[in-house]
């Protein structure tokens, strides 16, 4: 009997003592994703599958600068040394390709990958078609019509009208590695064994579990090889699971914590990283029915918005009031006439010009689709309760319909017809890392659906003035200030209620160091090392 | 007044046998825990459907500067939830959603599981085999399971929950009725009472409803507590009661992000489900032991 | 009886095959399109029905039936939509950490269970039985996604004695091990509640038998009369012993949910949400398989112990 107490006692200290302790130089990373991101190149789960997979597996030939905080990242050499649009047609672009690259299976990286990556996403009679990575992918690379090999380290890309955002989507187009391909001719054995030219490796996948990927050495730029050994990504999509794992020691850095831990987390000593970055929250309209019709009714609910309560009292100060599609600060931002601060009584007059004083007139009513949770959507519900709120006491009824995410987005695809036909706006966050995501998809006429997202419609001639003209300057503080007058156009025609901007809120143990955040939905791991 | 058979005579009295339904009376006033159960939940059922006149707020109110406030806050004796709104007056509207969801799909399975079961026990044969194989389907799937799948297939919201849960309870209802009858139709009496020129239906209501409806009815109140665990476990995992409604499984769920902020109020819904899950079994005890019962 | 086993078996088929038309149906039925889940916003509807086609959802239902029903009794469960990896692998490996869960909790519950309703029993009326009465109803009532939270709170939150969370399949036993523990409790208690209570009503059934009770007027020793109780009960708590350990291989789910413990039901939370229809099918297939297959093993148990039970 005492045999077996003591049996008991020592398998009770051993289970006590024994914990997950990591390797030195072992950064473990809790994403928001609920599995891990395709890793056979075009990867998938948006942005957060380029930050933590896409980027860092593989690279394109063009790359963010991701190693500053205090301003927008700039398009640097990647796979290409220079680029340029061809003097003679501008319709051609030559990139000129880095020489004495390897991928990780060590076969040399040359004109050829590009080709053959090319065809991956573009050519479906290709046998390296990636039906999966093609859908991913290919919609946001519309200007890349074709591409030619000049020699083994030039290769021309070919568009069909003159646009100078090539640069802007040729950073979305990260290179796979042919020899590999051809070793197992299926995109998800590949997957299991990818091969790019990216700082870190696959080293273990766990399907829906871990990812492992170790420091690549080899990697051709030495200014950033990894200064840590091994990364490791689990998908922890509740947010309390990622606090609880950060709190307890079986992570390092945790993204998106929940923003009402932030005040306690400070307080036990662990970091909180916060930067603006290129992220918009707020409700897309209906433009052709009541109420978002009137261009009145639309800046009203812009008044009503107390934008600074949502990110005090609700996120902790994990984000910044919006007022228009970029932030103040963004070489996009321009002037906009209308500044929308917090001013009821205001949209209270413009609502009453209107003619929906709420009295005699009936109240101004809408349906609101949003989702209970999503990539980039925050705190949905309390967020969308609050601007419910703000928007009822001026006098709009706003009546809010909560599906799940995934349903969420396909009902956005389809626009405000069929299923959505009652629907008068959708609450969806979105990124403005270029021109076409930023405006081009919403604010041009030739974007309705099918051929892209512009589904208020928003048609308006001196909007699709300004982006034509963008797409044709090639000089980027030139594009800028076209673009920055666009914005302004729309922030006057306020077609979407603006809310806030994200500050991608991080938190990490003090063992990592290094980190600098950039004004990016991705990330340069490189730099970042965990001490003991 | 129709006499039925009983194991023993009713203790303490002496001369005549009383109904049987007046006994189990008798024997559940004599249970004190079971009175004390049975009370608690009257009271909870009280306090839910007098929501609209006694809770203190409007459940669906709150300002976000008072979030997550403990339990004993000025204001609000049971503190607030994430939005800022009063914890009380949610568990008691909480409560309204809970219960029906919990109660309204055993209802269901009571009705119509009772009518299928009695009529493939009775009538035997290929239609016995029928039935009973089909609800063989059902019942190879575990309660939460079933549910879950069904509730994932329809969709979120109060009705494709009742509806999951009827179709999780009603094959064991069945079942429990089945048995029942066909036991009760190999009793003897039942042949002399046929022998005696007794109608089909008086034979029915008589013998049959009686002696089958016992069982079923404290299976279908043992059923109960799992029903209501299985409606708020549903909406926990966001498949019942859609946002923002209050319904007790769902304010666990939201409020589980905040259990390292205030670890008491994201507890007080699952107490909730917990003390009336509890009280159900006790009655349902005492209900079978006055009955006795032994399924 | 080898009749009976053989019958029960071969009844065993149409049961399996009516439960795959509902599996089938169910998920068919989700409102939601499949792929969209896993296809950025502005994919456009070409590629959209591309991929739906290569996964054969082009084809009218009835056809989309029997050519899964073809592929699965050849053991091919389809390739999960979000993943791309065979079903049959993301199945094998959450039914391993389901199994492991469910085993380790069913042990507790089993022993714990019987032990607390034999005391009760034994000790009928007394305060042990009042205690152990408490405890049992307790078990039965407790949600138990709640008590995992509670447990979360208190042994996790406050002490930061056991993880909150996963499964760490890379820590080794120990981490495991620890790991485990927070998720076996909580799903322990619901089936540790009912078998006392089957236990406990079924011992006192077997004691309340006339010559059991002269028996012990007779001074037969406690222990004898425990060996009787216990096997004349065995049938009985067999029959709950299997109900219980699938409620806990099934009803899983919400523990998993609470704990992100890597098995079938995270893995059906999972594909529900992401609308993978492979994954679902597969998994609730395979979970109901496993079901049929227990309650016949339970049937079969129970004749063997005692031939009389053999039903209609």
């Amino acid at each position: 009997m005492t045999r077996f107490i003591g049996f008991l006692a020592l398998a009770v200290l051993s289970l006590a003592l024994a914990s997950g302790a990591a390797a030195e130089g072992t950064l473990r990373i809790g994403m928001t994703a609920a599995d891990i991101p395709y890793t056979g190149g075009q990867t998938d789960n948006g942005f957060e599958g380029f930050r933590f997979v896409g980027y860092q597996i593989y690279e394109p030939l063009i790359n963010w600068d991701l190693s500053r905080s205090d301003k927008l990242p700039s398009l640097v050499p990647g796979l290409a040394e220079s680029w340029d649009v061809s003097k003679s047609d501008p319709k051609k672009w030559i990139f000129k390709l880095r020489k004495n690259v390897k991928f990780h299976d060590g076969s040399a990286f040359n004109a050829d990958a590009v080709l053959f990556t090319f065809d991956s996403i573009k050519n479906k009679q290709a046998p390296q078609f990636d039906q999966y990575g093609s859908a991913q992918i290919s919609w946001r690379l519309s200007a890349l019509k074709a591409v030619r090999k000049v020699d083994d380290y030039t290769v021309e890309f070919e568009t069909p009208t003159v646009s100078s955002f090539v640069p802007y989507q040729i950073v979305y187009m990260v290179i796979v590695s042919p020899a590999q391909w051809n070793k197992v001719k299926d995109w998800r054995q590949f997957a299991e064994q990818p091969s790019g030219t990216g700082p870190f490796k696959l080293a273990r996948f766990v399907p829906r579990e871990r990812l492992e990927l170790d420091a690549n050495k080899a990697y051709w730029d030495p200014k950033r090889t990894p200064k840590v050994d091994k990364i490791v990504l689990l998908p922890m999509p509740e947010p309390t699971t990622r606090l609880a794992a950060l709190r307890s020691g079986q992570v390092d850095w945790i993204e998106v914590p929940p923003p009402d831990s932030i005040a306690q987390l400070k307080g036990a000593g662990f970091q909180i990283v916060t930067n603006k970055y290129p992220h918009n929250w707020g409700h897309i309209l209906r433009l052709d029915k009541e109420p978002w019709n009137n261009k009145a009714v639309r800046k009203a609910a812009n008044y009503a918005i107390d934008r600074v309560g949502i990110c005090k009292n609700l996120l902790n100060d994990t984000c910044v009031p919006g007022t228009g599609v970029v932030y103040k600060g963004h070489p996009w931002f321009g002037n906009p006439r209308e500044t929308y601060e917090y001013n009821p009584a205001k949209a209270k007059e413009l609502l009453k010009q209107a003619g929906f004083d709420g009295v005699s007139k009936r109240p101004a009513k809408a349906v609101a689709l949003i989702s209970t949770s999503g990539s980039g959507q925050m705190l949905p519900l309390a967020m969308n309760e609050l601007v419910q709120k703000n928007l009822k006491d001026v006098g709009i009824d706003v009546d809010l319909q909560p599906i799940e995410w995934n349903s969420l987005t396909q009902r956005f695809r389809i626009g405000f017809t069929g299923e959505n036909a009652g629907v008068n706006a959708l609450n969806i966050s979105f990124n403005f890392l270029e021109p076409f995501s930023a405006f081009g998809r919403f604010f041009h006429s030739k974007s309705v659906p099918p051929m892209s997202v512009n589904i208020m419609p928003f048609v308006n001639p001196e909007s699709d003035k300004l982006l034509d003209e963008a797409e044709r300057t090639f000089d980027p503080g030139k594009q800028d200030a076209i673009l920055a007058k666009l914005h302004e156009l729309v922030v006057d025609e306020a077609p979407w209620i603006f809310v806030v901007h994200d500050l991608n809120p991080r938190a990490m143990s003090t063992k990592v160091k290094g980190f600098v955040p950039p004004q990016s939905w991705f990330v340069d791991l490189t730099q970042v090392s965990v001490t003991k | 007044m129709s006499t039925i058979a009983l194991p023993n005579e009713a203790e303490g009295v002496v001369g005549a046998p009383m109904s049987y339904w007046r006994t189990v009376a008798w024997r559940l006033s004599q249970d004190r825990a079971t009175l004390v159960a049975g009370s608690l939940l009257l009271l909870v059922v009280l306090l839910t459907v007098l929501a609209p006149w006694i809770s203190p707020y409007d459940p669906n109110s709150g300002s976000v500067r008072l979030r997550l406030a403990p339990v004993g806050s000025p204001s609000h004796v049971l503190g607030t939830d994430e939005q800022g709104r009063d914890m009380l007056s949610r568990l008691l509207w909480g409560g309204r959603m809970t219960l029906l969801a919990g109660l309204t799909p055993v209802v269901i399975a009571f009705v119509l599981g009772t009518m299928l079961g009695v009529i493939a026990g009775y009538a035997g044969g290929i239609t016995n085999t029928l039935v009973m194989r089909t609800m063989d389907i059902f019942y190879a799937f575990p309660a939460v399971l079933l549910a879950i799948a069904i509730s994932g297939a329809l969709g979120p919201g109060l009705p494709n929950t009742l509806i999951s849960l009827s179709i999780v309870f009603i094959p064991r209802v069945v079942r429990v009725a089945e048995s029942a009858t066909v036991q009760v139709k190999g009793l003897e009496y039942l042949a002399a009472a046929r022998a005696s020129g007794a109608g089909l239906w008086q034979i029915l209501r008589h013998h049959l409803l009686a002696n089958v409806l016992g069982p079923v009815l404290v299976f279908a109140t043992t059923q109960v507590s799992l029903s209501i665990i299985l409606a708020a476990g549903l909406s926990f995992l966001g498949l019942g009661v859609t946002p923002p409604a209050a319904e007790w499984g769902l304010m666990l769920n939201t409020l589980r992000q905040s259990i390292y902020v205030n670890a008491v109020v994201p507890a007080l819904p699952g107490l909730a489900i917990f003390v009336t899950s509890m009280a159900f079994n006790l009655v349902s005890d005492g209900l079978r032991d006055a009955m006795e019962i032994r399924a | 009886m080898w009749q009976y086993v053989g019958r029960r078996l071969v009844l065993a088929i149409p049961t399996l095959l009516g439960a795959s038309i509902i599996v089938f149906a169910m998920v068919h039925l989700a409102p939601g399109d499949p792929i969209a889940a896993v296809l950025p916003v502005d994919a456009s509807k070409e590629q959209v029905e591309a991929i739906k086609k290569a996964y054969g959802f082009d084809r009218p239902l009835p056809v989309q039936y029997f050519k899964w029903l073809g592929r699965v009794v050849t053991g091919d469960l389809g390739k999960s939509i979000a993943t791309r990896r065979a079903v049959i692998l993301d199945v094998r490996d959450s039914l391993a950490n389901s199994l492991v869960l469910a085993i380790s909790s069913s042990l507790l519950a089993f022993g714990a269970g019987i032990a607390l309703g034999l005391l009760a029993a034994f000790w009928r009326g007394r305060w042990l039985d009042k205690l152990a009465s408490a405890v049992a109803v307790v078990g039965v009532s407790v949600p138990h996604y709640w008590a995992g939270i509670i447990l979360i709170i208190i042994f996790s939150v406050q002490l930061n004695w056991l993880p909150a969370m996963g499964a760490a399949s890379d820590g080794g036993i120990a981490s495991y091990l620890r790991h485990m523990t927070l998720p076996t409790i909580a799903l322990a208690l619901i089936p540790l509640g009912v078998i006392a209570r089957v236990v406990r009503s079924a011992a006192l059934d077997i004691l309340a038998q006339e010559f059991v009770l002269a028996l012990r007027a007779k001074g037969l020793a406690r222990r004898r009369v425990l060996t009787h109780v216990v096997k004349n009960a065995a049938p009985q708590i067999i029959t709950v012993l299997g109900l219980q350990f699938g409620f806990q291989l099934g009803g899983s789910v919400l523990v998993e949910a609470v704990f992100s413990w890597p098995g079938t039901g995270y893995l059906l939370n999972l594909a529900i949400f992401q609308r993978d229809i492979p994954v679902l099918q597969g998994v609730i297939l395979v979970l109901a398989t496993f079901f049929v297959l227990l309650n016949l093993l339970v049937d079969v148990l129970q004749t063997l112990i005692d031939p009389r039970i053999a039903r209609h």
